[in-house]
């Protein structure tokens, strides 16, 4: 009977050894998709060892839930504009600023499945469409690849600085590995390196 | 003997009914923090509703948020 007992306390423990660390992983995960380091999650749940008992986690369930997030601060969103379902609201590209902005014109450069794409931005356009069809227009911009939209895109240039707008196709936008959806409207990306449109990954630089 | 199985029957009845409200009440102190993080991810806040099911519930909430894309978008790798 005493070995029953043990060996069904023993099972137990392990079970609850593998939910722990399955939630410390999991809560790593989310806390970084969030913009926070990955240990604080695994922390709060490892907290549950401790003799605070499970009273401290659920605190910072409420913290984490209630704070701001780095990662709407990295997507451009203004601060307190966030609400609950969209932090990431359509925001207008502000105003350019008062200085000499600079004019150099932008350039959008990678690889695509048809070859090499350089895209030139010279600000003559205030914007262009991206494209995965041949240009027909002047201001629409080609990256030959199955997995960009026709229309994929819109760039705007104004004051020096250049903004993206995803037109809500399947491939999807990146901004440095950041998804951008159409209803986070227009961004800022001039400070941006990378951007993904479908899968082809176009370098930002100026000419 | 009918009155001491009635009393047995009461007793189970109330410490069941103790439990379940007991149970719906830590559901709700989880489902709020939680309902609010699935909506600002980008998912339906009764995601968390997932709470209510003994044992596997918060694991199942857990995985959706961390296992799968967020569609109002992820702080960038790099940056992490």
């Amino acid at each position: 009977m005493g070995a029953e007992v043990l060996g069904l306390f023993g099972l137990s423990s392990v079970f609850a050894l593998i939910g722990l660390v399955f939630a410390g992983w999991m809560a790593w995960r989310i806390v970084e998709k969030a913009g926070l380091p990955g240990w604080a999650g695994l922390g709060a749940i490892l907290l549950t060892l401790t003799g605070v008992g499970t009273i401290v986690p659920l605190i910072l369930l409420w913290v984490f839930a209630f704070m701001r997030w780095p990662r709407d601060e990295m997507a451009g969103t203004p601060a307190g504009a966030s609400s609950p379902g969209r932090p990431g609201s359509p925001t207008a590209l502000p105003p350019p600023p008062a200085a000499l902005a600079d004019r150099r014109p932008w350039r959008l450069s990678g690889l695509s499945a048809s070859g090499p794409v350089a895209l030139s931005m010279d600000g003559t356009q205030p914007a262009y469409l991206l494209t995965g069809a041949a240009t027909q227009q002047g201001n629409e911009l080609s990256v030959p690849d199955p997995t960009v939209g026709q229309p994929h895109a819109r760039l705007f240039v104004s004051g020096g600085r250049l903004g993206l707008e995803d037109l809500g196709t399947p491939g999807g936008t990146r901004i440095d590995g950041a998804r951008l959806l159409p209803e986070h409207g227009p961004r800022d990306i001039s400070a941006a390196r990378v951007i993904h449109v479908g899968t082809v990954e176009l370098t930002l630089s100026r000419a | 003997m009918t009155l001491v199985a009635w009393l047995l029957g009461l007793g189970a009845s109330l410490f069941i009914f103790g439990v379940v409200v007991v149970h719906l009440l830590m559901a709700l102190v989880l489902i709020i923090p939680t309902w609010r993080i699935c909506t600002r991810a980008g998912f339906s806040g009764a995601l968390s509703l997932f709470h209510l099911v003994p044992l596997i519930g918060s694991f199942i909430v857990m995985g959706v948020l961390a296992f799968s894309d967020w569609p109002n978008g992820e702080a960038p790798s790099g940056k992490r």
